[in-house]
């Protein structure tokens, strides 16, 4: 007997072709099966009928013109931005205090690959990765223990499940999540002018990295024993 | 996703099936558009926050989908207080509903709204937008055991709200 989960998967077409074929046996030797199949799909059939009018309809010509507006890109303090997902958006006055201290974000897929001796970051089939102290500094270097240039910040699951570790050095600050065996570089922001990395760190953390890390994570940060544990489980 | 000259190409090819979600998940059509273009201005805002290569609908609709649900929830601590008698009133209960071959759009919408939040997201995703079980359960971050189990008791409700135009 087919349970009524896998009935819907196979009326939406989302089992795979040897189960949708058992259930569609015994949906075809089930009279009752059989009508509740057909009054779904007809249910289904004036629902979506309903919401496509929506599609035939003239856009608003107030939606088609925020499609082609330029906005701002979002800058939102780490903190406070866990803490609102339930307010409306930033005042007027709000927004201009928190444009103010943009810093500015050198982004996935804009980083040239730049003439430095021991580039923190190389470049693999249009990926960017970490590499040499950077490299090493993510895959071995725990928050609580700080050595070198490289200063680890949180680190956590993103939605994928990778684990992801914020970083700061003294010319940048980013965002990197693990891929097969290496870090895979999802954000770089430069430093302001003038601030070492243990100043920033001490100032907190770059509104745009907070903002990335905000979006990707999943669940909680890790604790003291949780990044160990991870570590010493090789990071997967 | 690098079918679409650019990020705004992009947005502004999938605005209608937005627009359609938005109807889906909203109680009238002037909120479903306010979400709509708070949905776009948010997504141009982020937009460096869009990994290329990756489905720009589902990063799309993702974003609507956490937008609407700021909204439900901040509406829902003040109306808690007193219920709301327009949507009480808009709910169809006509009983001639359920003889009419075809359903208007302003039905339709009454029918999702008396789906609990966590249904009406999931049989709009599915249903109307064609989503697969496993595609709907990364929009939304549920297991996809979750996603099937209540997409089954939405569309039971809504089969009863419904009817079946041909009779039982």
């Amino acid at each position: 007997m087919v349970n009524d989960e896998t009935f819907f998967a196979w009326l939406d077409g989302d089992l795979d072709a040897g189960e949708a074929a058992r259930v569609e046996a015994e949906v075809a030797a089930d009279p009752r099966l059989s009508a509740m199949a057909a009054e779904h799909r007809a249910m289904q059939v004036r629902l979506k009928g309903a919401f496509d009018t929506v599609i035939a309809a003239p856009m608003p010509e107030r939606l088609a013109a925020a499609a082609r507006t330029p906005q701002q890109a979002e800058v939102i303090d780490f903190a406070e931005a866990r803490k609102k997902r339930d307010r409306a958006w930033p005042s007027v006055a709000q927004w201009s205090a928190m444009a103010a201290t943009l810093a500015i974000g050198v982004l996935i897929g804009t980083l040239a690959p730049q003439a430095r001796q021991a580039s923190p970051v190389e470049v693999q089939g249009g990926k960017i990765y970490a590499a040499s102290a950077l490299n090493e500094a993510l895959s071995t270097q725990l928050a609580s223990a700080p050595r070198g240039d490289v200063l680890i910040g949180v680190t956590y699951r993103d939605q994928s499940g990778a684990v992801c570790r914020s970083f700061t050095d003294p010319s940048s600050s980013g965002l990197a999540c693990r891929e097969g065996k290496g870090w895979r570089v999802r954000g770089l922001f430069a430093a302001p002018e003038g601030q070492s990395g243990s100043y920033r760190m001490a100032a907190g953390m770059d509104p745009n990295l907070a903002t990335l890390v905000d979006s990707t994570m999943a669940g909680e940060p890790f604790d003291a024993a949780q990044e160990k544990a991870a570590r010493d489980k090789g990071w997967r | 996703m690098d079918q679409f000259e650019s990020f705004e190409d992009g947005l502004t090819a999938l605005l209608p099936r937005l627009r359609r979600f938005a109807h889906a998940l909203s109680r009238n059509p002037a909120d479903a558009d306010d979400l709509t273009q708070a949905a776009v201005e948010r997504a141009l805002r982020s937009q460096a926050q869009w990994v290329r290569g990756t489905r720009l609908d589902s990063w799309l609709y993702r974003i609507m989908r956490n937008l609407w649900i700021d909204t439900v929830r901040s509406r829902g601590r003040r109306e808690d207080l007193h219920a709301p008698a327009e949507e009480a009133e808009a709910i169809g209960q006509d009983p001639r509903s359920a003889i009419e071959a075809s359903i208007d759009l302003g039905r339709a919408m009454a029918a999702m709204q008396r789906l609990p939040d966590e249904q009406r997201e999931i049989v709009a995703l599915i249903i109307i937008e064609g989503f697969g079980y496993r595609e709907c359960s990364e929009i939304l971050g549920l297991p996809i055991g979750t996603v099937s189990s209540r997409l089954v008791r939405g569309r039971t409700a809504l089969l009863q709200m419904m009817g079946n135009p041909d009779g039982e």
